[in-house]
């Protein structure tokens, strides 16, 4: 469990993270979404313990996490994490003798579906591939809270849906709290169970994709129609063209009328329009 | 203790250039008169490299594989004591069979320099198995300060005690008496109870330092 009250992490005169409060109780592959400099890996590093916040508490199954917690039952990796440089195989069987609850079976078996080659030195890996060993240890670190930041950067599209498969496998093996961090949004959107989006340091979302699927629409029309249909309905964005307009909204959708064409929003949708930015002008 | 013993095998597996160094340094070295150093002083050079491997490679690197940091810390200090132990076992070793051997009228190694040989050749390496000890706990927790400002500091604060202790004969005189608890120590009980006694402070400051840490 992940309990994060009122944290703020300032850099000198940055705010990076805002006040955030959230409560992750159940076990589930979480997503996090947010645009560059939001503040996921710096909310990431914070949970695992990689540095201390400036104000606020963050827990992990009802333990204080900070920089002093010298055992932290949460396993972070970030896209350039640095390993020693030995044979693949080597790597995966240090990292289950230091980890006392590593699943050393699930990690031989993905190396073999990933054909990692186990001989090969880490160096020697491409950044796929050494992203994918990265990310192998830290799913089969069994630890209670499993953070991977980026963990897709550098996977050609076969090692991606490779990668949500093991992700989903690794779940099911082991159900605990995942929570993934990437850019490519529409692949993630089978494998996870709830969406957390980030923005400015602020959480804006928290929730299931199924509320995405039932809430989140795109109402286009006359101006006058489409004010009126979404009058009072949670407005997440809204586009203006000629005498048309569009509005997005996060609500239960309005009436199908013959003025008014209502369409579900795709999830990479639905984030452009929480984050409220779009070709770098404010909404 | 088993994540503990995988990371002591670690830390010491990764740690082969300090020990290439220090193999070829001892092999190689050589002196010439009537006066010459014993190459077995060389070995405490393993002593004073190692931390900086400790330290600044294996930290981040065993933490990506998932070791705890208490694990960490645990496996740092029983990796220092398990190779002062080793250290001071080859350099007593080539005090009592290499040393002899030299043509040289004098052969200076360090047990006799620190009055340690007084006790005899068993008390000495034990003595040098605590100073070393404690060179090699001083040298990491001081390694581990570096990136934050109290590293810069206390590195600030050493050199301002050398700087105004060694000129001034009165604070000369203390800064002597520090070194000669410490290392140039013939009573063989006082050297070796200062020099855990200050391991110990230095390792509790070393967690505190750890707890600091971030990645």
């Amino acid at each position: 469990m992940i309990e994060l009250e009122h944290v703020t992490k300032q850099y000198g005169q940055t705010t990076v993270l805002k006040n955030i409060t959230l409560s992750i109780k159940e076990p589930g592959i979480y997503c996090l979404l947010g645009r560059n400099g939001a503040g996921k890996t710096t909310l990431l590093k914070s949970i695992a313990g990689y540095q201390n916040i400036t104000e606020g508490i963050i827990q992990v199954d009802g333990k204080t996490v900070t920089t002093s917690t010298l055992d932290t039952g949460v396993s972070y990796i970030e896209n350039f994490a640095k390993h020693f440089n030995l044979p693949v195989r080597k790597l995966l069987r240090i990292a289950s003798e230091v980890n006392p609850s590593y699943d050393y079976d699930f990690a031989s078996e993905m190396m073999e579906r990933f054909e990692l080659d186990g001989k090969k030195k880490f160096h020697h890996l491409s950044l796929g591939m050494k992203t994918m060993v990265s990310t192998i240890i830290c799913l089969a670190s069994n630890k209670s809270v499993v953070l991977l930041d980026e963990p897709v950067l550098g996977f050609d599209a076969i090692m991606r849906v490779e990668f949500y498969d093991m992700l989903t496998e690794s779940f099911q093996k082991h159900p605990r709290i995942i929570i993934v961090s990437t850019h490519i949004i529409e692949e993630i959107a089978k494998t996870i169970q709830k969406l957390i989006i980030i923005d400015k340091g602020s959480i804006r979302f928290f929730d299931t994709l199924q509320s995405v699927e039932t809430k989140a629409f795109s109402i286009s029309g006359l101006q006058k129609d489409v004010e009126t249909a979404t009058q009072n309905l949670n407005v997440i964005g809204q586009d203006t063209v000629g005498g048309l307009i569009t509005r997005y909204i996060f609500d239960n959708p309005p009436e199908q009328t013959a003025s008014l064409e209502i369409h579900p929003l795709s999830l990479q949708d639905f984030f452009i329009q929480m984050v409220g930015h779009k070709g770098g002008f404010a909404r | 203790m088993t994540a503990t013993f995988a990371i002591v095998k670690r830390l010491l597996a990764s740690n082969k250039i300090s020990f290439i160094i220090t193999a070829l340094v001892v092999l190689c070295a050589t002196s010439s008169g009537d006066v010459v150093l014993s190459n077995g002083n060389y070995t405490w050079l393993l002593a004073a490299m190692t931390p900086f491997f400790f330290v600044f490679y294996d930290d981040t690197k065993l933490m990506h594989l998932g070791a705890s940091k208490k694990d960490y810390y645990i496996g740092c200090l029983i990796s220092y004591g398990i190779l002062a132990f080793g250290i001071s076992l080859v350099n007593t070793m080539i005090h009592l069979l290499i040393d002899p051997a030299y043509p040289a009228k004098a052969v200076i190694n360090m047990m006799d320099v620190c009055k340690w040989t007084d006790n005899g050749i068993i008390v000495a390496g034990i003595q040098q198995m605590f100073f070393l000890l404690l060179v090699m706990i001083f040298l990491h927790v001081l390694l581990s300060m570096q990136p934050h400002w109290y590293g810069w500091l206390t590195d600030a604060v050493f050199i301002a005690i050398i700087s105004i202790f060694t000129p001034i004969a009165p604070l000369r005189a203390v800064l002597g008496g520090f070194f000669q608890i410490i290392m140039l120590n013939s009573h063989a009980i006082l050297h070796m109870g200062a020099c855990l006694l200050l391991s110990v402070a230095l390792s509790f400051v070393g967690l505190l330092v750890l707890k600091k840490k971030t990645l």
